[in-house]
């Protein structure tokens, strides 16, 4: 027997740390040319060099916000579109993805299944937002049925490929193992499915986002594409960037979260 | 997707006398393009024995894959029998199997892998995985038995594969180009793991390769499948002179080596369509 070593991580700790270093730098420069920005837009609507009614100013946007957060009603706009997104990418997705594995048992249906949702995902979803607010209202009810409609065929393609896409050797060594179909998909098909899963997840909190926003645009009573659709044909600058940022940053949060499921679940991959 | 299990026990048909793996009369055809049959055996026959190794070799196309895949039972044959023999005990012959990738999942750990083939059919006991413990420590594994595959080298993830394959306890080890994708070194070693497995416990081995010195290195018999349909152009019996035991090393020095490969080098490339081509 030859002696056995342990191979290399791909990637050695000073590469690694060199990687971490350049990653940070970026960062960085992110950040400053940011501020850079924002100074500028700032001065320019402070010496009028821009129209601050037409752009708004960074101070105002501070300020709204300022007024939105102690005495408006931005934090209840903001759970309010949190709650739809995640509320419908979670049953959106689930949905999507249940059926989408569960169908690797039945590839015949499969075929027709998958074409099914490959025609309800070239329909812009946001085009059925009339017909979702008269069927379910103008709450938050409908906005949930958006963002989950504008996930779900997403899901279900993904992880029916996923599924259907299993190395063929692996399948047939569960097979010369005699497992039973039940097995070979809660040991080989689901597992490996997750890391498509994940990235489905990622994507579809952009979907979700989007739904439930030009949700609330068309009738709603709350949420923040209600704050800034109002404010936007109120020429209230301010409040709709405002809106734009906080919806920025809950995409960001959102998509943090699935990252670090992931990196939770699917060590093997994030080990590399 | 669901397939019919095709389990490969003396169930199936009775076994001939004691042989580990029988194959009776086994016909198969491919249905071509047009619409045709190719066929690829017709009739064919041989037998192994208990804790003997055979090697099966042929030209590229020879139908070697198809037989690996008839005698493994991913693939039903069309007519003929292929049995597995009966355990001395009378229960039923098992086969596992072993290819050139180690197809072991990512997502398990060393120790999770090697069991697989226990844990799809009935529960893992502690005992079988002290078992699994003891046989990876056997083969240098016992420190990364709870390390996940990416961090091995080629070679250990090979005999993790060989591990979980024996696990099961099969009767008969069906391999196919296992060790083709290794270095040298590590491959005359896992030859010699292979070679250990009748000497421990009378396991026969099946191994399908298009690798000359590795079929006379580990062999007692080498099959060389050729024609269309294939059928079986002779079948050697393998016999070295080495001091001591058999090793893949021992037997690559062995006097009659080289007669051995020029013999079966000789009648791979009797049928070579293009005059002058290298049988491989």
């Amino acid at each position: 027997m030859s002696d056995v070593t342990l191979s290399s991580t791909p990637l050695p700790p000073r590469a690694k740390r060199r990687r971490k270093k350049r990653d940070l730098t970026s960062a960085g420069a992110v950040a400053a040319i940011m501020i850079a920005l924002v100074a500028l837009w700032q001065i320019s609507a402070a010496r009028g060099w821009i129209n601050g009614q037409l752009f708004g100013s960074p101070a105002g946007i501070v300020k709204t916000a300022q007024i939105g957060f102690t005495q408006g009603t931005l934090v209840p706009d903001t759970l309010a579109t949190l709650y739809e997104t995640v509320v419908g990418l979670v049953l959106g997705s689930g949905l999507g993805i249940g059926l989408g594995l569960l169908l690797w048992f039945v590839p015949r249906v499969s075929g027709i299944a998958e074409g099914f949702s490959v025609l309800l995902n070239s329909i812009p979803k946001i085009a059925l937002g009339p017909l979702i607010v008269i069927w379910f209202g103008s709450d938050m009810t409908s906005k949930v049925w958006l963002a989950g409609i504008s996930t779900f065929a997403v899901a279900m393609i993904s992880s029916c490929a996923a599924a259907r896409e299993v190395d063929r050797d692996l399948l047939n060594l569960f097979r010369s193992f005699n497992a039973r179909p039940s097995m070979i998909f809660r040991k080989l098909i689901v597992p490996g499915a997750l890391p498509w899963i994940f990235s489905t997840l990622r994507v579809n909190i952009g979907f979700a986002l989007i739904g439930a926003v030009v949700g609330e645009y068309i009738a709603s009573q709350a949420g923040l594409g209600h704050e800034v659709f109002v404010a936007g044909s109120l020429f209230d600058l301010n409040t709709v960037w405002l809106g734009i940022i906080v919806l920025t940053l809950m995409a960001t949060l959102l998509t943090w979260i699935v990252q670090f499921a992931e990196k939770r679940i699917v060590t093997w991959k994030t080990k590399r | 997707m669901p397939m019919p299990s095709s389990t490969l026990t003396s169930a199936r048909g009775a076994a001939a006398s004691s042989a580990r793996l029988s194959v009776a009369q086994l016909t198969h055809s491919f249905e071509a393009e047009e619409g045709g049959a190719v066929p690829i055996f017709a009739g064919l026959d041989f037998s192994v024995g208990s804790g003997e190794i055979v090697s099966i070799v042929g030209r590229s196309g020879a139908g070697k894959s198809t037989l690996f895949n008839l005698i493994s039972g991913l693939l039903p044959p069309q007519s003929g029998r292929i049995a597995v023999g009966q355990r001395a005990d009378g229960s039923p012959g098992r086969i596992a199997y072993m290819l050139q990738k180690d197809l072991l999942l990512p997502w398990r750990s060393v120790l999770e892998n090697a069991v697989l083939g226990i844990e799809l059919f009935r529960k893992v006991t502690a005992q079988d995985l002290e078992r699994a413990r003891q046989m990876l420590a056997r083969y240098g594994l016992g420190a990364v038995a709870d390390a996940y595959p990416h961090a091995l080298s080629g070679g250990m993830r090979q005999r993790v594969a060989l591990t979980r394959t024996l696990l099961v306890e099969p009767t008969l080890v069906l391999l196919d180009e296992p060790f083709s994708a290794l270095d040298y070194e590590t491959r005359l070693a896992l030859e010699d793991d292979v070679m250990a497995l009748r000497q421990s416990n009378g396991t026969s081995v099946v191994l399908v390769t298009h690798d000359i010195e590795e079929a006379i290195a580990m062999s007692d018999r080498v099959i060389i499948l050729g024609g269309r349909p294939a059928r079986i152009e002779q079948a050697l019996d393998i016999k070295l002179t080495v001091e001591g035991a058999r090793t893949a090393i021992s037997a690559r020095e062995a006097p009659e080596f080289r007669t051995w490969h020029a013999q079966i080098w000789g009648a791979l490339r009797g049928h070579t369509t293009q005059p002058g081509g290298l049988a491989a």
